[in-house]
C-alpha cells in the first residue's frame, strides 16, 4: 500500500484557519477552493474539522462539508461537534466518507460503537490530542485548552479502538503550527498498541522532516501549517518523497 | 440514460453521486422495487456493516427487483465496496448473513483471509492488477491502477473466471469482480480521482 499525505483542514466561520497548538488562529482561505487545489494536486485524503463546534455546543458547518465534498474526490473525513449518531448522519448525507470523534468520544465513549455500527469500523476515526511535557505524555482538550487528567491516552487509545475505531489521527499538540518536525517516538508507541491504520499530526514543518517521519514508520501523515503559510503544496511534497525513495502516489 | 443508485441505507450516495456528475452522468436514486426497474445502469454502493445492508436489500424488495433488472434483464450494474461484498453467498461479519448469491463464496475478515502483518482495516491507495475480459476497465499503467480501498472483510470465492482484478495487502486479495453485466469493486472509484473516473467513464460507456 501507498504512504499517504493528508492536508488537514480546520474551519471556523466558513472560512478555514490554521494555528499554533490549537490557538492564535490566522485566516487560511476559503473551504471548497482550497479543497479543490488539494484535490487537483492529488492529496491522498482530506481531512476536515470545525474546530469550533465542541466548544460552542453547535452542529458542525454542513453548508462547509457539502461544498468541500463536492470539490473532493478523495476520501472527505469530519470532525467537531459531532456526539450524537444523527449529526454523524448529517455530515454523512453532506458528502464525508468518514466521521472523526475527539473530545466527544471522550465524553461519551459509546458513541464510537453507535456510529461503528451503523457505518461500519472503517468509517470512524478517532481523534487522540496528545500533549507531551516534562510531565509525560497527556490527553488534551482543546475545548478548554487543557491537559485531561481522568485517563492516560495510552489506555484511551486502546479502548477507543476497541469500542470500534477502525483509524486514528494522532496530534502532538505542543508541536502543532510549530514546525519542529513530526513526533515519530508517539507514532510508534501508539503503533505498538493497536492494530489499525495511524495518521500522525503536528509539527511538519520541511519536506525533509516529513521524509524522516516517513522513513522512520509513519504511513500517513496529516499536514496542516506546512500547506498553508508556506509555497509547498501536495505534488510539491509527494513528489519530493517519493523522490527520497518512499512509496507515493502521483 | 438513466443512472440509478440504490439507496438502502449504508451508502455514501452523496460521494458517489458527485463522482458521477464529475464523469458527466446525472443520477437518480432508486429506494423502491419500482426506480430500479425503471433504470437502464445501476450503481450499488455501500459502506457500513454487511448485515443489516443484506436484510434492508431483501426487505424493501430491492434484492428482487436488482435480480431481475440485472440478471434477467441485463442492465449494467456496478457494486462499490460492500456493493460487492452483497453478491456473495455469505457474509460472515457479526455472525452469518446471507447475501445475493449472484456469486459463489463467502466474505471473511482480513484477519481470517490470512492478513496478519498488515493494519486492518486495509485503508489507504494499492495498486490493482487486472485480468481477464475486464482489462477494458482498467488503464495500462500502473499509476493510472490506483484505487483507494477502505475495508476490513474481503471476498473468498472458487470463480476464478469473474475475479477482473486483484491487489496485494499482505495477502493477494480480490479487488474487482466481472460477472455477466456486473462489475464490482472492493476499492471506491468515486473517491478514486481520476483513476476512479476514468472507471466510471469506461462502466457508462460499456454496451455489455
Amino acid at each position: 500500500m501507498l504512504k499517504r499525505i493528508i492536508p488537514s483542514l480546520l474551519l471556523r466561520g466558513g472560512r478555514l484557519v490554521k494555528g499554533v497548538a490549537y490557538a492564535d488562529h490566522r485566516d487560511a482561505g476559503r473551504p471548497d477552493t482550497t479543497a479543490r487545489a488539494h484535490n487537483a494536486q492529488g492529496a491522498d485524503e482530506l481531512l476536515l474539522l470545525d474546530v469550533d463546534a465542541g466548544r460552542e455546543r453547535r452542529e458542525p458547518d454542513y453548508a462547509s462539508i457539502t461544498s468541500v465534498a463536492r470539490a473532493c474526490f478523495m476520501p472527505l473525513t469530519v470532525g467537531g461537534g459531532i456526539h450524537t449518531l444523527e449529526i454523524a448522519q448529517r455530515c454523512m448525507n453532506a458528502g464525508a466518507d468518514k466521521i472523526c470523534l475527539t473530545t466527544t468520544a471522550l465524553d461519551d465513549p459509546g458513541l464510537i460503537g453507535r456510529l461503528a455500527h451503523v457505518f461500519g469500523t472503517q468509517a470512524i476515526v478517532i481523534g487522540l490530542d496528545v500533549i507531551t511535557t516534562c510531565a509525560g505524555r497527556r490527553l488534551y482538550d482543546h475545548r478548554s485548552a487543557q491537559a485531561i487528567n481522568g485517563i492516560a491516552w495510552d489506555e484511551w487509545l486502546k479502548r477507543a479502538v476497541g469500542e470500534g475505531a477502525g483509524e486514528v489521527r494522532l496530534m502532538a499538540v505542543d508541536r502543532e503550527g510549530g514546525r519542529g518536525g513530526l513526533d515519530t517516538a508517539l507514532f510508534a508507541e501508539a503503533s505498538a498498541l493497536v492494530d489499525v491504520p495511524i495518521i500522525l499530526e503536528g509539527g511538519a514543518g520541511s519536506l525533509d522532516q516529513v521524509a524522516a517521519a516517513m522513513k522512520a514508520g509513519a504511513d500517513a501523515i496529516a499536514l496542516g501549517t506546512m500547506l498553508v503559510f508556506s509555497d509547498n503544496n501536495i505534488f510539491k511534497v509527494k513528489s519530493f518523497l517519493k523522490n527520497a525513495g518512499l512509496e507515493m502516489r502521483l | 440514460m438513466q443512472v440509478a443508485i440504490v439507496d438502502y441505507g449504508a451508502g455514501n450516495i452523496e460521494s458517489v453521486r458527485n463522482a458521477f456528475h464529475a464523469a458527466g452522468a446525472e443520477s437518480a436514486i432508486a429506494r423502491e422495487p419500482d426506480a430500479i426497474l425503471a433504470a437502464d445502469r445501476l450503481v450499488l454502493p455501500g459502506v457500513g456493516a454487511a448485515g443489516p445492508a443484506a436484510e434492508r436489500l431483501v426487505r424493501n424488495g430491492l434484492a428482487e427487483a436488482l435480480k431481475e433488472a440485472v440478471r434477467r434483464r441485463g442492465r449494467p450494474m456496478l457494486g462499490i465496496c460492500l456493493g460487492m461484498e452483497l453478491l456473495a453467498e455469505r457474509l460472515l461479519e457479526f455472525g452469518e448473513h446471507r447475501g445475493l448469491g449472484w456469486l459463489p463464496g463467502e466474505v471473511v475478515h482480513l484477519r481470517d483471509a490470512g492478513v496478519t502483518r498488515a493494519r486492518v482495516p486495509h485503508m489507504g491507495w494499492s495498486v490493482v492488477e487486472p485480468a481477464g475480459p475486464a482489462v477494458r476497465f482498467f488503464q495500462a499503467p500502473e499509476r493510472m491502477r490506483t484505487f483507494y480501498f477502505c475495508h476490513s472483510y474481503t471476498l473468498l470465492t472458487a470463480a476464478a473466471e469473474a475475479i477482473a482484478a486483484r491487489t496485494t495487502y499482505d495477502k493477494s486479495l480480490v479487488a474487482a469482480v466481472f460477472d455477466g453485466t456486473v462489475l464490482a469493486t472492493q476499492f471506491h472509484p468515486e473517491k478514486s480521482q481520476v483513476n476512479g473516473q476514468k472507471l466510471i467513464r469506461a462502466f457508462l460507456d460499456w454496451t455489455p
